[in-house]
């Protein structure tokens, strides 16, 4: 009885494999949220972004989102199937958001620099609408691409997820 | 930093251009396959009703939303934001399309090799993932609407 103990908690807690379409439906919430406050707030809410970016603040906040997102999303699913969520996995989601927004901010910065070089009439307001449209695209980014790196790890696996 | 006013957004937004791409999408892409089917079997005289869901059973969703980021990325590319703002997106849309196409691919393979396939994990797959592509490809277009109206000024 006992030496069987261990194979069969083994096999009613299998290591959790999940698939894209999992995050993708929260994520797609996401998306129509921040579509849904752009189109409902035009100016309100782009200047609270805008703002926060200039303050140093968005970066923080954006990774603090979507690190616990993430985390919630891969914890909810693993609790679904009734599966053991990997410490690779978890570490996966914690780490790939902040480098991944952090990078892209970097690259944002040069955008800028170079926006603001150039002699384009209405930069300004260029730039603001580069902030969102990056705000955008690095958020939904940060919330798909862990998911994108374990999913493609789990090819390595020999499971059938 | 925001130089845009209220009005200059808002004004128009009868004739922003992404309500009717929307609807087109969801009309062509959506609608009209399923309608046909239904046209198929009255002109038949056949019992065949199908639903939503039994139409695009085997992720054919997935193939759809690869179209759609496709001509999203179309857009993005001719739009004038930055060459980065351009490339993250462009990635991005591609990457979840080719994702959302995988999940028809995926499909295909396990129905011709004989390996087990669940129509219904396919179908909840690629509209997932459909959705997402959807979602994003709104945004996107709505992101682009601004910036055209910012260009103009």
């Amino acid at each position: 009885m006992s030496a069987s103990a261990p194979a069969l908690a083994k096999q009613s807690h299998p290591a959790l494999a999940m698939r894209l379409a999992d995050p993708a439906a929260t994520l797609a919430y996401v998306s129509f949220l921040f579509g849904l406050l752009l189109v409902v707030f035009p100016v309100s809410f782009p200047r609270i972004i805008v703002q926060n970016w200039q303050n140093a603040r968005l970066t923080p906040i954006v990774i603090l989102f979507t690190v616990s997102l993430n985390l919630a999303l891969y914890l909810g699913v693993a609790h679904q199937r009734s599966s053991k969520p990997g410490i690779l996995a978890a570490a996966c989601l914690g780490s790939v958001p902040v480098f991944l927004l952090a990078g892209l901010n970097f690259l944002l910065q040069a955008t800028i620099a170079h926006t603001l070089s150039g002699n384009i009439p209405n930069a300004l307001a260029r730039v603001d609408e580069e902030i969102l449209a990056h705000t955008y695209f690095a958020l939904i980014a940060a919330i798909f691409g862990p998911f994108l790196v374990i999913r493609l790890g789990q090819q390595f696996r020999k499971t059938d997820p | 930093m925001v130089a845009l006013g209220i009005h200059e957004l808002t004004a128009d937004w009868a004739s922003a251009k992404w309500l009717l791409w929307i609807g087109l999408y969801l009309s062509l892409g959506l609608l009209v396959p399923w309608a046909m089917t239904r046209a198929w079997a009255h002109q038949h005289h056949s019992p065949l009703q199908p639903r939503l869901k039994q139409v695009f059973q085997n992720g054919e969703l997935g193939l759809v939303s690869l179209m759609l980021a496709i001509s999203v990325i179309w857009d993005l590319q001719k739009s004038q934001y930055t060459s980065y703002t351009i490339a993250l997106g462009s990635v991005f849309l591609a990457i979840t399309g080719i994702m959302a196409g995988a999940v028809w691919i995926e499909s295909y393979c396990r129905r011709s090799t004989g390996t087990r396939f669940r129509p219904d994990r396919a179908w909840r797959d690629s509209r997932n993932l459909t959705l997402l592509v959807f979602s994003l490809a709104i945004v996107t277009e709505i992101l682009l609407d601004r910036f055209g109206k910012v260009t103009a000024l």
